[in-house]
C-alpha cells in the first residue's frame, strides 16, 4: 500500500514538475504563440492548400485532419523533451540513482501532456469551426472527446519512444521533426489514404494517428461510437506497443548508460 | 565611408558567410529546415495538387522553395546573434573593428544560399519521382528575381535578428510565425483566397513581392512591367529593412553596453 502512494506522488510530481519546467508557464506567451496561434496557423495553410488544390468548398477533410494532427505537437515534442531533458540538464545520473520505479516516472512524463495534447486539438477544431466552416452538429461529442484521448495517448506513446531515442542520440529534434512531418503524409491528414501506393498504406497502419483520424471523421459526419468502435480499439492498441518498446528502449538504455559509463555522453 | 573601408566590409562578409557555410553545412536543424521541411511540403503539394495538371508543378517548386527560404530566414537567421551569445562569442565579435551588421549580414547571406537548396531540392522531386515535365518560363527574369529575393530576404533577417535579441518574449512567438508567412505571401497558393482584410498585410511582406516575381517568371504568367513592379517592391523593402535594421543595431548594441547584459537573456 505505501509503495502504491509513493508511486502514486512519484506519478503525480513527475508528470506536473516536468510540464511546469518545459512550458515555462511563468512566460504564459510561449504556451499562447506555441499552443493557441501555431495549429490555428498550420491547420489554415493547409486547408487553404487543400480547398485550393481541389477545388472544393467543403474543408472538412482538410481541418479536421489537421486539427486532430495537433495531438502529435504534445505527443511527440511535449513527452520527447520531457524524457530527453533530464540528459540535457544533467539530472540524468540523479534519476537512475534514484530507486524509482521506471515505468511510473517514464508514464508519468507523458500524462499531462496527454490532456495537454487534448486541449490542443479541441483548440483546433474551435479555430475550424469559428474561421474555417466547419460543421460539427451531427457529431456525437462524447464519442469524439475519446478519440481525441485514445488519439492523443497512441501520439504520446511515439512520443515514449523518441524520447528514450533521445537519450541515445543528439540529433532527436532533426528525428522529431521529420516524425511529426511525415505524420502528415502518412495519417491521412492531408491525403485520403485510399489515394496513397500500397507500401504508403502499409506505412500509415503502422503509425499512431491514422486510425484515431479515421474515427474523427466519421464520427464528425454524423457517425456513432459503435461505427468507430474497431479503429479505436486498433489506434489503443497502436498506442501500447509503442509505450511498451518505448519503455523497453529507456530500460536498455538505462542499462548500457550504467555499464559503459556513457550516462552524459553526447 | 570610403573605398578602402567598403572593400574590408566585403571581404569580412564574404569571409564570415564562407565559415557559416562550412560550420552549418552538416547541422541537422539546417538540413531539415531547408531540405526535409520543403520536401515534405512539395511532396504533400504535388501530391494533393496532382488532378490539376503539370502547369502547377513548377509553381509548387517555387513555393515549397520559398517555404525554405523562410523557415531558415526565421529560425536561422533570426537567431544569428543570438547562436554568438549562447556560444559566448557575441562580447568579442562586438569588439572587433567590422561593425556587427556585416557579420549579421554575412551570416544570413550564407542562410538564405543556402536555403535555395531547398528550390532545388523541390525542382529534383517534381521531375525525377513524379515526372513532370518543368521548365522556367522566362530565365533570365527568374535569375533577376531570385538575387532580388535573396537580398531582401538577407535585409528581412537583419531587422528580426536584433529584434530577437532585445525582445526575447518576441523570439517565443517564433514558431507561431512560420506559417502565417507561408499563408500571407502566398508561397502555394494565391492570397485570393484569403479574407480580404488580410490582403494589406500580404503588400507590406517582401516575400510576398519576391513570390510574386519568382512565380511569375518561372510560369509565365507575368508581364515584364508586372515583374518590374516586383522588383521595385522588393527594392523598396529592403532599403526600408536596411534602415531600420541599422538603427535596432545601434540600439542592440547602445542597451548591451550601457546595461552590460550582452551574454544577459
Amino acid at each position: 500500500m505505501q509503495r502504491l502512494a509513493v508511486n502514486l506522488r512519484l506519478f503525480g510530481q513527475g508528470a506536473l514538475l516536468s510540464y511546469i519546467a518545459l512550458f515555462h508557464w511563468l512566460r504564459p506567451a510561449t504556451y499562447l504563440a506555441s499552443k493557441i496561434f501555431m495549429p490555428l496557423a498550420q491547420i489554415s495553410f493547409f486547408t487553404y492548400l487543400g480547398t485550393f488544390a481541389t477545388g472544393s468548398d467543403d474543408s472538412s477533410f482538410f481541418v479536421i485532419g489537421n486539427a486532430m494532427q495537433i495531438a502529435a505537437v504534445s505527443g511527440i515534442y511535449g513527452v520527447t523533451m520531457s524524457i530527453g531533458g533530464d540528459r540535457w540538464n544533467g539530472t540524468l545520473p540523479y534519476l537512475f540513482g534514484t530507486p524509482a520505479n521506471r515505468l511510473v516516472v517514464f508514464v508519468g512524463r507523458a500524462s499531462i501532456h496527454i490532456v495537454d495534447g487534448m486541449v490542443g486539438v479541441v483548440i483546433g477544431f474551435i479555430w475550424g469551426v469559428l474561421l474555417l466552416g466547419l460543421n460539427m452538429s451531427q457529431t456525437d461529442l462524447p464519442a469524439l472527446a475519446l478519440t481525441i484521448l485514445i488519439t492523443t495517448y497512441s501520439t504520446s506513446g511515439l512520443g515514449l519512444m523518441m524520447g528514450s531515442l533521445s537519450l541515445v542520440t543528439r540529433n532527436v529534434m532533426f528525428i522529431n521533426n521529420t516524425v511529426y512531418f511525415a505524420l502528415l503524409i502518412f495519417s491521412g491528414a492531408n491525403i485520403p489514404l485510399a489515394t496513397l501506393p500500397a507500401w504508403m498504406q502499409t506505412i500509415s497502419k503502422l503509425l499512431p494517428l491514422t486510425r484515431g483520424l479515421d474515427a474523427a471523421r466519421i464520427l464528425i459526419a454524423g457517425g456513432q461510437l459503435a461505427d468507430v468502435s474497431t479503429l479505436l480499439v486498433g489506434e489503443f492498441i497502436i498506442g501500447c506497443i509503442y509505450v511498451f518498446f518505448g519503455y523497453r528502449l529507456f530500460r536498455w538504455f538505462e542499462i548500457q548508460a550504467k555499464r559503459r559509463g556513457t550516462l552524459e555522453t553526447v | 565611408m570610403n573605398l578602402q573601408t567598403m572593400i574590408v566590409s566585403w571581404r569580412s562578409m564574404i569571409t564570415v558567410a564562407e565559415m557559416t557555410l562550412r560550420q552549418t553545412v552538416m547541422d541537422s536543424f539546417i538540413i531539415f529546415t531547408v531540405l526535409l521541411q520543403p520536401l515534405i511540403i512539395a511532396l504533400l503539394a504535388l501530391w494533393m495538387l496532382r488532378d490539376k495538371g503539370s502547369e502547377y508543378a513548377m509553381f509548387i517548386v517555387v513555393g515549397s522553395g520559398l517555404t525554405g527560404l523562410w523557415s531558415s530566414l526565421l529560425f536561422v537567421s533570426g537567431n544569428s546573434i543570438n547562436t554568438e551569445r549562447w556560444s559566448g562569442t557575441l562580447e568579442t565579435l562586438v569588439g572587433v573593428p567590422t561593425r556587427l551588421e556585416t557579420i549579421v549580414f554575412g551570416k544570413n547571406l550564407a542562410n538564405v544560399t543556402q536555403s535555395t537548396i531547398s528550390m532545388i531540392a523541390s525542382y529534383l522531386l517534381a521531375g525525377v519521382i513524379f515526372k513532370y515535365n518543368l521548365h522556367i518560363d522566362q530565365p533570365l527574369l527568374f535569375s533577376a528575381s531570385l538575387f532580388l529575393a535573396l537580398i531582401t530576404f538577407i535585409s528581412f533577417g537583419l531587422v528580426i535578428a536584433p529584434i530577437f535579441v532585445m525582445n526575447p518574449s518576441v523570439q517565443h512567438w517564433q514558431n507561431a510565425m512560420e506559417f502565417p508567412v507561408f499563408i500571407l505571401c502566398g508561397f502555394l497558393f494565391p492570397i485570393a483566397l484569403l479574407p480580404d482584410w488580410t490582403t494589406p498585410i500580404s503588400y507590406l511582406l517582401s516575400p510576398y513581392w519576391a513570390a510574386r516575381a519568382l512565380h511569375g517568371t518561372s510560369t509565365g504568367g507575368a508581364s515584364f512591367e508586372e515583374v518590374a513592379f516586383y522588383w521595385a517592391m522588393m527594392i523598396l523593402f529592403s532599403l526600408i529593412y536596411i534602415f531600420i535594421s541599422a538603427r535596432l543595431f545601434r540600439l542592440m548594441l547602445v542597451k548591451a553596453r550601457r546595461d552590460a547584459t550582452l551574454d544577459v537573456e
